[in-house]
């Protein structure tokens, strides 16, 4: 059984960062589940990488302390003994793995271990089946959905025989069920072959009963707290939209399917989105939202109908379409054009559908309003995590497109800026008469903004709040 | 190319990236339509032999006219000495070369090419590897190609090739995507320098490299020393 | 979600980690991209007696990657193998032609990389960037001297080609290449 000890560690991401870490002191105990949280940026990939030997080779530098792993310094080891004791599955399935189809990827793993090709087979016979993958053996990873992906992903880590098994957000594109296929294998792992895991998470919700030990990233002492299991929540009781008579708009789509693959993602859809109304799309990680928004933007194929104005998406040239339909992105650097906070909305304030609603002033101080003021003279890119979603929302506010999609605006903001966001975007809507439509995961402190909610799930798009006029 | 480490059929990758390289550079300096002619015959038979698709061969074969007809064309109107000659010469080496590249691109897959390189030419792993998962993302690529423009549209704003903001997007995300990728093949094993398991036989029988050194010695010869049309 | 500056890369002159390969390769992917929509220009003009001041207009474009490689990654043969890297994919994802790919990847790296060698991999600014458009610029018109028998053509209109040529490296490969760079510093992201 591996001993891991993270002692006295002070990290930062540059000499002369401030420290994400400072003196910290953890040890998983061996053979147990544990949650780490805390809010995004608070550094729980950082002390996942750390663990996984991949700091400091891939940046940052550790100005005191060690990681062990029963007492050598894991960053001294060669990747290929590292993996035996520690390996890690990332947020993004898709961009952990270099080969094209399951088995290549487990091939590519185990080849690393310099194993001997019968053993190769067997410990890939074995993973397989142990995960019920055997149907997947040749399947190309891409075709794969996010759940399924994260399995192959799983499969490699035990297939090498890592003793720890850390997780970073893994369920990020993976949807409820595949969720909890997951959850349960990994629980599996745990007691039957005492595999130690460390899982980070944002959202608590399906944890209670299933975790040992619950860490809490404290972002401001930089180090980790212990918290007691027994404060995971149950389950969530999810809190409703209050839904709104809808109005009519001019984004419309009828019979809309959409397919990865050949999976089909979303149905025979139709929905008009309502004009100055701000709706919540709600449902599953990986269940389409997001492509969807793809879909409306044109980015991806879709079958079936989507009209402006009465006419088909695709008699609008792609340049017009864009001054039409907005997407606010999941991921903030897809979103930037320039490289400095006050460029960015410089150049929305040049090109603004709305000159004259968003004058100097106006701008000013609504920038003021989400407490960017400060920071417009920085680099984008070098802002927080919350402080680009605010800076992408007024920057494509300003704009004022009459449909502006936004997909999960709200990460990584806390509860003044949620606060500042909601209430901007809810005026400027109103003001301008856009459409508006939301992705968040997050349902509290939203909700009461929301005029009515779409549900996605089993392919299926339906209005569950709000009533079509 | 397809993407997969298929069973070969025919010759070793690494002996037709030989063939494809040590006749392509001297070709450069030959000056023979009769050569050109029969290089490109000789690839369009292996091609044959090897049973690639028709209809993909027909395809690439034509759109390479108008480059053919061009090279043609333009020594008829700008040639100084000799005109007939060298337009024959250049539009047929535009085949030459494009017959050559096909007799590997339309035969191995990407993976076997790579793996052949890396056991027979010593290319490191980290290339074999990085190229692999770079390859494997091209799709994503294509995406995130259309989201940089559309990105941009959005905000009244054109990137046109020239313009330096679309390639400050397009090294941002390569740089992330491929620490990414990057973090994820070393916690999965793999080690730059370090020796692997070699999974994929590849036999090089000596014959080949004969084969190979033979046919580079041969047109060498007769393009140097016959010098024939 | 991603932090964009979860990757402040750290620059080694020689060694040639995966991450360098993947990244220079997805440039390479994207480059691919770029040279399908450049190649719709080219055609129209190449498959008319044009065809050399087509070359000559857009080899600027098609040697991008190379210098683009240096200048971000600051190593001993980052041209070349960022060329080449490039070629590879092109041939791979893009072409048929891999034989000509290769090559000419490999002459046109060799062109840039000698004008970075010629101020001793110390200049990777303007200096560095002028050079490799000269080395370019000689290297490839040497190339095609033979390969595309400009050698045939009459001095006057070499000449013309070679100023072209230049004007186009220059641009493409000189100055659009030090305007990324600038545009990739002022981020942050890499060191
Ligand atoms: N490579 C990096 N370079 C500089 N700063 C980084 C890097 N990666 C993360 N950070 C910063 O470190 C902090 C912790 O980030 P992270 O560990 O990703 O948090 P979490 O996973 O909890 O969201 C954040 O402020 C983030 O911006
Ligand atoms: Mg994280």
């Amino acid at each position: 059984m591996d001993h891991f000890a993270v002692t006295n560690l002070t990290f930062a991401y540059a000499e002369d960062a401030p420290p994400i870490f400072q003196e910290l002191t953890f040890a998983p105990e061996p053979g147990t589940f544990n949650l780490l949280t805390g809010p995004s940026g608070s550094g729980k990939s950082t002390l996942l990488k750390l663990l996984a030997g991949l700091y400091p080779q891939y940046g940052g530098v550790i100005q005191s302390g060690q990681v062990t792993v029963n007492d050598t310094e894991i960053s001294t080891l060669q990747p290929f003994q590292r993996a035996a004791h520690v390996a890690m599955l990332f947020q993004n399935p898709s961009r952990q793995f270099a080969m094209r189809t399951v088995l290549e990827q487990l091939q590519f793993a185990l080849a690393n271990l310099q194993l001997s090709p019968p053993e190769i087979d067997r410990r890939i016979q074995t993973v397989l089946t142990d995960l019920h993958l055997t149907q997947f053996t040749h399947r190309a990873l891409e075709t794969l959905s996010g759940g399924e992906q994260q399995r192959v992903a799983l499969a490699s880590v035990l297939a090498l025989g890592s003793s720890l098994i850390l997780l970073d957000e893994p369920f990020a594109n993976v949807d409820a069920a595949g969720r909890t296929q997951l959850l349960a294998d990994l629980k599996t792992l745990q007691r039957t072959q005492h595999k130690t895991i460390i899982l980070a998470d944002h959202d608590l919700s399906g944890y209670a009963g299933l975790v040992d030990q619950l860490y809490h990233v404290d972002g401001t002492q930089r180090t980790l707290l212990q918290e007691s299991p027994a404060a995971l929540p149950a389950t969530t009781p999810a809190t409703p939209v209050q839904g709104q008579p809808l109005t009519t708009g001019p984004l419309a789509w009828h019979d809309l399917s959409l397919t990865v693959g050949d999976r089909p993602l979303i149905t025979a859809a139709q929905f008009t989105l309502p004009a100055s109304q701000l709706g919540l799309l709600s449902g599953d990680n990986g269940a389409g939202k997001s492509t969807l928004f793809a879909a409306l933007t044109r980015q991806r194929r879709y079958a079936g109908d989507i009209r402006y104005q009465d006419r088909p998406a695709k008699q609008y040239k792609l340049k017009q379409w864009a001054l039409q339909v907005a997407e606010v992105y999941q991921n903030s650097p897809d979103q930037f054009i320039r490289i400095q906070a006050s460029d960015e909305l410089a150049l929305s304030a040049q090109h603004s559908l709305h000159p004259t609603y968003w004058t100097a002033e106006r701008i000013a101080q609504a920038a003021a309003r989400l407490n960017l003021a400060a920071v417009l003279d920085h680099v984008s890119y070098a802002l927080s995590g919350g402080q680009q979603k605010k800076l992408q929302v007024l920057s494509m506010l300003i704009m004022g497109q009459p449909v502006l999609l936004l997909d999960e605006p709200f990460a990584g903001l806390d509860q003044a800026s949620l606060q500042a966001v909601l209430t901007l975007l809810q005026q400027t809507i109103h003001d301008l008469q856009l459409s508006a439509l939301v992705v968040s995961h997050q349902r509290q402190g939203v909700v009461s903004f929301m005029d009515y909610e779409l549900h996605l799930a089993d392919q299926q798009l339906q209005l569950i709040a709000g009533e079509a006029a | 190319m397809t993407q997969t480490a298929d069973t070969p059929r025919g010759l070793n990758a690494a002996t037709l990236t030989l063939i494809m390289i040590g006749i392509g550079f001297p070709l450069t300096f030959a000056q023979s339509v009769w050569l050109n002619t029969i290089v490109a015959g000789l690839g369009l038979l292996y091609l044959i032999a090897l049973r690639v698709s028709w209809r993909k061969v027909s395809l690439i074969l034509l759109i390479a006219l108008p480059l053919a007809f061009g090279s043609w064309i333009s020594f008829w109107f700008f040639g100084t000495v000799d005109r007939w000659h060298l337009a024959w010469m250049y539009g047929s080496r535009v085949y030459a070369y494009l017959l050559l590249g096909m007799i590997v691109t339309m035969t191995v897959s990407t993976q076997r090419w790579l793996v052949s390189l890396h056991l027979h030419f010593h290319l490191p792993n980290a290339f074999v590897f990085g190229l692999l998962g770079a390859l494997n993302m091209a799709d994503r690529v294509r995406h995130e190609f259309r989201r940089i423009q559309y990105s941009a549209l959005m905000r009244g704003e054109n990137l046109r090739l020239w313009n330096p903001l679309l390639y400050l997007r397009i090294v941002l995300v390569s740089l992330n995507w491929s620490n990414d990728l990057a973090e994820a093949m070393t916690s999965q094993g793999f080690t730059e320098n370090a020796p692997r398991t070699e999974l994929i036989a590849d036999p090089m029988p000596a014959w080949q490299w004969g084969l190979a050194g033979g046919l580079i010695v041969i047109y060498c010869a007769a393009a140097f020393g016959l010098r024939p049309w | 979600m991603q932090h964009a500056n979860s990757q402040v890369a750290q620059v080694n002159p020689v060694r040639w980690t995966i991450r360098d390969v993947i990244f220079l390769a997805l440039i390479g992917v994207f480059f691919g991209i770029i040279y399908q929509l450049w190649s719709y220009v080219y055609y129209a003009l190449a498959a008319t007696p044009l065809k050399p001041y087509a070359n000559d207009m857009t080899i600027g474009v098609w040697i991008m990657a190379g210098p683009l490689a240096g200048v971000l990654l600051r190593k001993v043969g980052a041209s070349v193998i960022g060329e080449l890297l490039a070629a590879a994919v092109e041939m791979m994802l893009f072409s048929s032609w891999g034989a000509a790919d290769l090559i000419s990847g490999f002459i046109q790296g060799i062109g840039n990389e000698l004008g970075f060698a010629a101020t001793g991999y110390k200049n990777w600014d303007k200096l560095g960037l002028l050079m490799s458009t000269i080395g370019a610029t000689i290297v490839t018109f040497a190339w095609d001297w033979f390969q595309s028998g400009y050698k045939a053509y009459t001095p006057t209109m070499n000449i013309t080609l070679l100023i072209i040529r230049f004007v186009s490296i220059g641009f493409f490969s000189g100055v659009l290449v030090y305007w990324i760079r600038q545009l990739v510093a002022k981020t942050g992201l890499l060191k």
